[in-house]
């Protein structure tokens, strides 16, 4: 599972920096991390998996911005929030993780701002925010296919899902 | 039965060695004969012909469609080659422009070339080629031939980040060319630049180049940041708000200049 999730967070990450290079999409780039860390969140909630959440934020952060430590912290917290959040509805459907992909890029951007700007740029969210949503909801619209071809690989490697989709 | 074949069997051997002549009574039912075929044989004759030049045309039209891919296969390995050759002549172009940048400057540098972006689209840094066993270190200027690009923020064996000048997070010294105001240019989270703590009383106008001062002790004195795009004097504060239109745009970059000898910062001169 660890070895599936390092080597689809590498893709992501590769997807990421390069995808800006190629289409001018600027912050619209869906943050296929995020997605991972709530699949893991929702599907697979264990101590070990929440280690994973951090790791891939840790590697984000190798790729990203200037704090690092501050994606480790945002993704955890991610990772935390779809499990309560999956917990909460009692589902692990794709669509609870389009809700929860949906709100975890709000908090992960906002909280990305807030505080690699030392809360000074607070004032300047309201620019940041229709960027925001329009990244959440383009990154949200991807979740089912990333927990789709999450769950294929897993299958195909012969793991076994927790909670698979109900 | 035997009869009629042994008459028959005469009457062709009397034929074949007395002769026919053209208007012998005997050649008339052969010349009918021809004539009756003629059309058949015109028609199958014709016939022959097309399909005979249907058949080369055929084979002609498979030797041309082959000939035909062939062409269009050099035709686009030329292309290819041609595009290939515009790019090397771009990218030689622009390494030319950064080596007389190098000279220009009298300092050390090495060019790399920008692999990546930042990866949350958050922050803005840029992944370069480059990394330490190429000599590059923390902190060092990076550079264009239009200008400032940012500074190094991350160093590893072979790749380093750039932190960009229009990131929040990123500060460094300038002035204005003309008035010699001086400020910090920094990033801003929704994009673009501004200078800060620039008195309220200075001279600067919209149009107004912006360059580095050198005084931060990483960029040489003189580099291009961008131009004085809109100036704000509401608010009650102590200095203007100045917006700066970047010199260079990022998304553009795909080889920059990383100087490796760092900028002495300046001695302060003491007046009176």
């Amino acid at each position: 599972m660890l070895l599936l999730f390092s080597l689809a967070t590498f893709v992501a990450l590769v997807l990421q920096t390069m995808l800006p290079r190629l289409l001018p999409l600027g912050i619209l780039v869906p943050d296929f991390v995020l997605i991972l860390a709530v699949d893991l969140g929702m599907r697979h909630p264990r101590a070990l998996t929440a280690l994973m959440a951090f790791a891939m934020g840790y590697a984000v952060d190798a790729l990203s911005g200037v704090n690092l430590g501050l994606n480790a912290l945002l993704l955890t917290i991610v990772f935390v929030f779809a499990y309560w959040f999956s917990r909460m509805l009692i589902s692990t459907s794709a669509a609870i993780g389009v809700m929860a992909v949906f709100f975890g890029v709000i908090v992960s951007d906002l909280g990305n701002s807030l505080i690699s700007s030392g809360l000074a740029g607070g004032h300047r969210l309201n620019a940041l925010m229709p960027a925001v949503l329009i990244q959440a909801a383009v990154t949200a619209l991807l979740t089912p296919a990333v927990f789709y071809l999450t769950g294929w690989a897993a299958r195909t490697v012969g793991l076994r899902i927790d909670g698979a989709s109900r | 039965m035997v009869l009629t074949t042994g008459l028959l069997l005469l009457l062709a051997l009397h034929l074949l060695a007395n002769g026919v002549a053209p208007q012998a009574r005997v050649n008339k039912p052969s010349l009918v004969l021809m004539d009756a075929v003629k059309p058949l044989l015109e028609v199958e004759s014709q016939m022959a012909d097309d399909a005979s030049g249907f058949l080369h045309n055929y084979f002609a039209l498979v030797e041309v469609r082959e000939e035909n891919l062939r062409l269009k296969q050099q035709l686009a390995q030329l292309e290819a080659q041609q595009r290939r050759m515009a790019e090397l002549e771009a990218e030689n172009h622009h390494l030319a422009n950064l080596l007389d940048l190098r000279e220009a400057l009298g300092m050390t540098a090495i060019a790399a070339n920008v692999i990546g972006e930042d990866a949350t689209g958050l922050s803005r840094t840029l992944m370069l080629s480059e990394g330490d066993r190429q000599g590059l270190q923390r902190g060092m200027a990076v550079i264009s031939v239009d200008g400032v690009v940012g500074k190094l923020i991350a160093v590893s064996h072979e790749a380093a980040r750039v932190l960009l000048i229009s990131d929040h997070n990123s500060a460094l010294d300038a002035l204005d060319e003309r008035s010699r105001a001086r400020g910090i240019v920094s990033g801003i989270v929704e994009d673009g630049l501004v200078m800060k703590y620039v008195d309220r009383s200075e001279d600067i106008r919209p149009g107004d180049t912006i360059v580095t001062s050198g005084l931060d002790g990483i960029f040489p004195r003189g580099l291009l940041v961008g131009t004085v795009a809109h100036i704000s004097r509401e608010g009650p504060g102590l200095f203007l708000n100045v917006e700066v239109k970047a010199a260079v745009d990022s998304r553009q970059l795909e080889q920059v200049m990383v100087l490796t000898t760092r900028q002495p910062a300046p001695p302060v001169q003491a007046n009176g």
